[in-house]
């Protein structure tokens, strides 16, 4: 039994995570050369993509991540994800976590937008009775009520990514893991995303948003993570994280 | 994440069933015409070999019927995180699930072929008992376990070796020889069964056979050996499988 009050115990604890990438020279992909090449050894560069990364995130927090491209952000994400597994330390989440990575989910381009809505509804964890009861609303807030049984191939990106964060939103349980949320769709979209987004944050859900738009990280967050080449080089107020960021940017991004 | 394990099973089948056969009756009689095809030119040419054995052409119906599953569902089941990448690089789905559910087209195939199979015998005067259908429902069930404790292994070291679905295919076409489909077991000296039926079809083929055409229940012994190596296979695929299973998405 957990004598702790539950609001005391962090929601996401990450430990001295670390991962690295180990990129062979010479790439070995076949048996074929695995059993020729047997006692050759194999050169490979060790890649760290993240190094002793330590954070908590308390229940109803929201937190941003920011940083410059390849400072590992999105490494970071997996393994909170939990699609990868870190080299050391441990990344402990309590509680369900669903997550929109790099712009999307992994659709089946040959099926239609339901059949898309079921594979990733289900795989996001949602039930079917859930997803027959939320099809309409789910097609409805993406505005694609009208494209339902064109297949996903078709689509263009921005209505794709429209129809994954719409499942998504229908499927938070807990912790909502948004990468680049804000970067999606037109203006109306945006703007629903933004309202929806709110609603979640007021009923109390857990929600970690990578973006480098400083006005999304100073208006929606709580606290904002700063990430350069694999560290936590700052953990603070989100105003300050931004000026920060932008400055790693150079003198043409400070804000005024 | 926390998957909701029947819903996605139920929707992975769904999605493997559309997208083969693009939801059309038409595309899945196309998959019937292949093992059809293979029982009409195998039954043609050797029953002049073995045209005196009884029963002939029933023997090799099963065994090919059989066979077919095995290695549609095995080629499946290797490829099948390979081309279900999609679903593990972007979101923690679990990855047993999609190797465990990716046999599926080919117990269809081999559903609707065996139903209309045993129609046909026992509209030709062959009795078929309740005991003998769930006998041989209960080798089925062998038989899956079997396929998905391969499908296991295969599947992550696929990832790891690209030109292990080359491999198996040259072994699944070796053991379309190994398995005793189109001759018979008893030509071979009795010192060689034991290998035999250690490649997963031989013993599954032998005991639909006994049970449907003969009439002949397996010793109880036979069906130990079956149970100990359908659990071998599964627990070396299951150990296989979790060697890897934390770095699937690495190997994408």
């Amino acid at each position: 039994m957990n004598v702790l009050n539950p609001a005391s115990v962090p929601l996401i604890e990450v430990q001295d995570v670390a991962k690295q990438f180990k990129i062979p020279s010479v790439r070995r992909e076949s048996l074929r050369e695995h059993v020729f090449d047997l006692f050759r050894p194999r050169p490979f560069e060790c890649l760290r993509v993240l190094e002793s990364i330590r954070f908590n995130v308390m229940r109803g927090e929201t937190l941003g991540i920011m940083g410059r491209n390849g400072c590992g952000k999105s490494t970071l994400l997996k393994v909170l994800c939990g699609i990868y597994q870190p080299d050391a330390g441990r990344a402990i989440v309590r509680a369900p976590l669903t997550p929109i990575l790099e712009l999307g989910v992994g659709w089946n381009p040959e099926l239609n937008a339901i059949d898309n809505t079921y594979l990733i509804g289900t795989v996001m964890g949602l039930s079917l009775g859930d997803i027959r009861r939320a099809l309409d609303e789910i097609l409805a807030f993406a505005e694609l009520e009208r494209f339902a049984n064109l297949e996903l191939r078709h689509f263009s990106s921005g209505m794709a990514s429209r129809l994954a964060y719409s499942i998504a939103f229908k499927a938070v349980r807990e912790i909502l893991v948004l990468d680049e949320v804000f970067a999606v769709g037109d203006a109306g979209f945006k703007a629903r995303c933004e309202e929806r987004y709110r609603q979640l944050r007021a009923a109390g859900h857990t929600v970690i948003i990578v973006s480098h738009d400083p006005r999304a990280v100073r208006e929606f967050c709580d606290r904002a993570l700063l990430l350069e080449r694999g560290t936590i080089v700052m953990d603070g107020p989100p105003a300050e994280v931004v000026n920060a960021y932008l400055s790693l940017l150079g003198p043409d991004h400070v804000s005024g | 994440m926390r998957a909701n394990v029947p819903s996605l099973a139920w929707t992975l089948v769904r999605t493997d069933f559309k997208v083969r056969y693009h939801g059309t009756i038409a595309g899945f009689l196309w998959a019937l015409l292949k093992p059809l095809a293979m029982v009409l030119v195998l039954v043609g040419v050797f029953s002049f070999v073995f045209g005196a054995q009884k029963d002939y052409a029933s023997n090799v119906i099963i065994g090919i019927l059989l066979y077919d599953f095995f290695s549609e569902a095995t080629k499946v089941g290797l490829t099948s995180l390979r081309s279900k990448g999609y679903l593990l690089t972007k979101s923690a789905a679990p990855s047993w699930i999609i190797v465990a559910t990716s046999f599926s087209n080919a117990a269809v195939t081999l559903a609707v072929v065996a139903s209309v199979y045993l129609a046909v015998i026992s509209f030709r005067g062959q009795v078929l008992t309740v005991t003998s259908l769930a006998l041989l429902l209960w080798y089925l069930c062998h038989y899956v376990l079997m396929v998905v404790g391969i499908s296991l292994a295969t599947s992550v070291l696929f990832l790891k070796y690209r030109d292990l679905h080359e491999v198996w295919d040259v072994l699944i076409q070796a053991g379309f020889f190994v398995a005793p489909i189109v001759y018979p077991l008893s030509i071979l000296p009795e010192k060689f069964h034991i290998f035999l039926y250690a490649w997963p079809p031989t013993p599954i083929i032998q005991f639909v056979r006994a049970v449907l055409l003969t009439g002949q229940v397996p010793t109880f012994r036979a069906h130990v050996y079956l149970s100990i190596e359908t659990l071998a296979i599964v627990l070396l695929g299951t150990w296989v499988f979790g060697q890897f299973r934390g770095r699937v998405a690495e190997y994408l």
